[in-house]
């Protein structure tokens, strides 16, 4: 007991200031994927689409829809395309409506 | 006017009640006009004790005639104060069972028997508590024995009743074997029969004898109190006896044992030392937590109401005992004081308890079931008893502002001024009685909790309690009775003046002006130790309770609200049979306890392979070892029985042999009265 | 304050109205539960990870008391209701029970990908998301949500902070913007 506490003296107060100051302990915990528009090819998002085990990704002509909400951070997307595909870092997610989490992202690296 | 006086209507109320319920009684008209002749005498016997409290003590009456006769040995009849209590209380007893009993019994011959009966009862007690004469107190005390065994057995065929209501006749008769040998005693001794002469003379017999006569009577007497370990015919006897029979014996009967204990105590027989006093004490602090504590394992309401009789019983004989002991030491005023309180709770208790048990008997009829873990939710479904039991057990358990608070109150007061008597050892065994009672009276709030919640709120736990309809249940009765406890408890000073008047005659201190100051206060037991008021207690406690009811008259939502579900946990079906039941509530005492209790506890299953249950139902019984019957009382009767087998070659059947006892007895008397 | 729009992923509408109805329910909120606010968890079948980090919003390190938001399991004193898993088909009547338990005004917050619908499809035993029985207001996505994140998702429920995602595109690249 008084080892724990002299602990606690020399660590002083381990608690966050969240929301009130900045908190980076989360950017380093798996985040949704942020995608590059420029380097997704139709291909190589129907490999995402497969690769993904949810239903976050699909692909709508030349639109990837991205369901944040169904996102789990699995990072199997970005295995399949790395480089297009790069954590966000985003851990501030909470939305009112559902319909703010679904992301659309255009096709754009296919030559036209 | 004589107290005396009023009685004489009474008793000839209630023996007209007895012949028209024996002749007319198995019909309507008859039940009635026998119930209604019950009431009038019980009205004329309330006024009576209530008179004699005021009055005094009235001089013996010898009413010869046809009276004589029929007993065989002088009638003597006398109006004690110290009998007005008790006398007060068997009118009201009598009042309330009359107005309950048309609704309650069918007409029929088996009725018209009982009522009979019960009115004899009635008289008997009567008699008993106005009697003047050792002879019609025997007399009478072994009448009311005989007519409350025929009141217990008002169903003959059924075993349980027999058996219930042979306990209450055997140990009855061994208590009436022990007072009359008491009663001869001092009766002998003193060279007198009739009670004022054997008073008068005490003084004169010697310490040994009367010590003697003492503990016969305490023993005797304690039979029908039901002090511990006497007391086992009160949870046999109580269920079977029909609501009114058992509210008679609680309310009217039990308190006759308390009453001939006091008698001997405080006006016939008084004991030297402290001893007698620390005896008593001891014996109803006793009762009162064993009779507590029993009383929380039970499930049948009847009996559970039955232990809670031999708690107060307790309670009451601690306050006498204390007296006792203060009388001892010379602190009168004390004396007297302990006196009222005990007084008061007889009076109380002959109120709460009379009318918890009628209430029981309108449980009984209108679910079906006396079992606790089969009602349930009752407070839906017969709402004005549920209102007028709650009252009872408010009483009961001791909560302010009701009567009960206040005599229980005043016997703490007094038994904390113990300390006064200056004997280390007496002030420390007052202390631990005191908190024995203490100890009592919190279970006893604990188990009144669960006596009324489970029965009367909460869901009903079985189809029999959700049909109980209170369509023809008796109200008036235990209505009566629950005006009857809030005016004791809110006319408390008045109360205690009659009280102190009474004590006056008994113990011949005047605590009226020390106890009553003026302005409804009472100060307890001695004027620097602490000072109430009833009558405020009980107006302050209305309204404060009617402050937060006002509260929300006042600012509740006025919009529609949403009348949702019990949230019960997110279950699929919640059934009520998983709410508390009676044995679980009881449980952390239960446990507590368990050396009292020396539970034995099977549990069988279908299936030893599978302990969850899954291969059919698990039973599991758990039993109190009845620890007086087994360790005391089956002891006894093995002896006696062993006895009886040894002797049983005397009577061989030979007429040849029985011819050479009388030969024989009759050369030794000769012998004998030779020498 | 209870319900809203139950959209599914497909639908996708950025209106005005629905961004002034969302800044106006969020004042009302911060009006309401501006200053503590009782939180009842439920778990509708999750893998109990979600449970361990809201569990760990107790802990010294994130403390949720300080922000004036505590943990109650009785439904009848909360006021926002917590729902992480994926709505098991089993624990529906448990789980409208708890809802209409817990008295208005009330705030329903789904967490979790399970909850959310990203990570089984309705099938016989389960719903999938909880939209399909509850009505939600807030939805906090993550696998599991860290604490950072559960402590973000509550404050923008009782209108302390705004919502943050409405405004991210989840692009990269010279000519986005955003994460």
């Amino acid at each position: 007991m008084p080892l724990w506490f002299a602990r606690g003296l020399r660590r002083g107060v381990v608690t966050t200031r969240y929301p009130a100051k900045p908190d980076g302990s989360a950017e380093s915990l798996p985040t949704p994927p942020s995608f590059r528009p420029r380097l997704l090819t139709r291909d190589v998002v129907d490999r995402m689409i497969e690769a993904c085990p949810g239903p976050a990704l699909r692909r709508a002509d030349d639109l990837l829809i991205f369901d944040v909400g169904a996102c789990t951070g699995c990072g199997r997307c970005a295995r399949v395309a790395p480089g297009s595909v790069t954590p966000s870092g985003e851990f501030e997610l909470a939305a009112t409506s559902r319909a703010a989490l679904v992301k659309t992202i255009p096709i754009l690296g296919d030559p036209r | 006017m004589n107290p005396l006086d009023l009685l004489y209507p009474a008793g000839g109320a209630w023996f007209a009640a007895a012949l028209a319920g024996l002749l007319a009684g198995s019909r309507r008209p008859g039940l009635l006009a026998c119930c209604a002749l019950s009431a009038l005498g019980g009205a004329a016997a309330a006024a009576a004790g209530g008179w004699s409290l005021v009055y005094g003590n009235t001089p013996v009456v010898a009413p010869g005639g046809v009276a004589q006769t029929m007993t065989g040995g002088p009638l003597e009849l006398q109006m004690t104060s110290l009998a007005g209590v008790f006398v007060a209380v068997l009118g009201i007893v009598a009042v309330a069972i009359a107005w309950y009993a048309p609704r309650y019994h069918q007409p029929s011959r088996g009725t018209a028997v009982y009522l009979a009966v019960c009115n004899l009862a009635l008289l008997a007690c009567l008699a008993v508590l106005a009697a003047g004469g050792m002879v019609t107190f025997l007399v009478a005390w072994e009448t009311m024995s005989l007519a409350c065994y025929l009141l217990i057995l008002r169903h003959p065929r059924s075993g349980e009743s027999a058996r219930g209501a042979f306990w209450f006749l055997a140990l009855a008769e061994i208590g009436f074997l022990l007072v009359v040998a008491a009663f001869v005693i001092l009766s002998t001794k003193t060279h007198a029969t009739e009670l004022d002469p054997i008073a008068a003379r005490a003084h004169l017999v010697s310490g040994g004898w009367r010590a003697a006569a003492f503990l016969l009577a305490l023993t005797g007497f304690g039979f029908k109190a039901g002090l511990v370990p006497l007391h086992v015919w009160l949870p046999e006897a109580h269920p079977v006896a029909p609501a009114d029979g058992s509210a008679f014996l609680s309310g009217v009967v039990v308190k006759l044992g308390a009453y001939g204990i006091a008698l001997f105590a405080f006006r016939l027989d008084p004991v030297a030392g402290a001893w007698p006093g620390l005896v008593t004490m001891g014996a109803g602090a006793l009762t009162a937590a064993i009779g507590i504590l029993y009383a929380m394992r039970e499930r049948d309401i009847k009996r559970f109401l039955a232990y809670s009789t031999i708690e107060n019983m307790g309670i009451i004989m601690t306050a006498f005992g204390a007296a006792l002991i203060f009388r001892a030491y010379r602190l009168s005023d004390l004396y007297a004081f302990l006196l009222i309180a005990g007084l008061y709770h007889v009076a109380n208790h002959g109120c709460y308890k009379t009318l918890l048990f009628l209430e029981a008997g309108v449980v009984e009829h209108a679910a079906g079931t006396r079992d606790m873990d089969r009602l349930g939710g009752l407070v839906h479904r017969l709402p004005r008893s549920t209102v007028t039991t709650f009252i009872g057990t408010l009483g009961i358990a001791a909560l302010p502002p009701l009567n009960g608070f206040v005599s229980e109150w005043l016997i703490f007061q007094g038994l904390f001024q113990g300390f006064r008597t200056g004997s280390h050892l007496t002030a420390i065994l007052i202390v631990l009685a005191a908190a024995t009672l203490g100890l009592t009276g919190g279970l006893a709030i604990y188990a009144f909790v669960r006596g009324f919640g489970i029965p009367y709120l909460g869901m009903p736990r079985t189809r029999q309690a959700a049909a109980a309809r209170e369509q023809g249940q008796p109200l008036g009765g235990p209505a009566l009775l629950a005006v009857a406890c809030v005016a004791l408890a809110v006319g408390a000073p008045v109360v205690l003046a009659a009280l102190s008047r009474a004590a006056r005659a008994v113990t011949g201190v005047s605590l009226g002006r020390l106890l009553l100051p003026g302005q409804l206060t009472v100060i307890p037991a001695h004027a620097d130790f602490s000072a109430f008021s009833p009558t405020y207690l009980a107006v302050f406690l209305t309204a404060a309770c009617s402050v937060p009811a006002l509260i929300y008259l006042a600012g509740r939502p006025r919009a529609a609200s949403v009348s949702v579900p019990v949230w019960d946990g997110g279950m699929v079906s919640f059934r009520p049979r998983m709410q508390y039941s009676a044995m679980t509530f009881s449980a952390p005492t239960r446990v507590t306890f368990d050396a009292l209790y020396r539970p034995s506890v099977s549990v069988r299953r279908a299936s030893d392979d599978d302990p969850a249950g899954r291969s059919g139902p698990v039973h599991y019984e758990a039993q109190v070892t009845p620890l007086f019957e087994r360790y005391l009382y089956r002891p006894v009767i093995r002896a006696v029985e062993w006895l009886a087998d040894a002797i049983r070659p005397l009577q061989s059947g030979d007429v040849n042999l029985y011819l050479l006892y009388v030969f024989a007895v009759i050369l030794l008397a000769y012998l004998v009265g030779a020498l | 304050m209870t319900g809203g729009p139950t959209a599914g992923p497909a639908a996708f509408a950025a209106g005005q109205e629905e961004q002034e109805a969302a800044r106006h329910l969020r004042e009302q909120i911060a009006a309401q539960f501006g200053r503590s606010l009782h939180i009842r968890t439920l778990d509708t079948g999750s893998c109990a990870v979600c449970e361990q980090e809201i569990r760990l919003l107790s802990a010294p390190h994130y403390d949720l008391q300080r922000l004036g938001f505590f943990f109650t399991p009785a439904p009848r004193h909360a006021d926002l209701l917590l729902v992480t898993g994926p709505m098991v088909r089993a624990f529906e009547m448990a789980a409208r029970k708890t809802y209409e338990a817990i008295p208005g005004p009330k705030v329903v917050v789904a967490t979790g990908a399970c909850a959310l619908g990203g990570v089984y499809q309705a099938d016989p035993f389960v719903h999938g998301h909880v939209d399909a029985v509850l009505p939600v207001d807030v939805w906090i996505p993550g696998c599991p949500p860290s604490p950072l994140a559960l402590l973000h998702g509550l404050s923008v429920a009782v209108g302390r902070l705004a919502e943050k995602v409405r405004g991210l595109t989840f692009i990269t690249g010279e000519d986005g913007g955003g994460a």
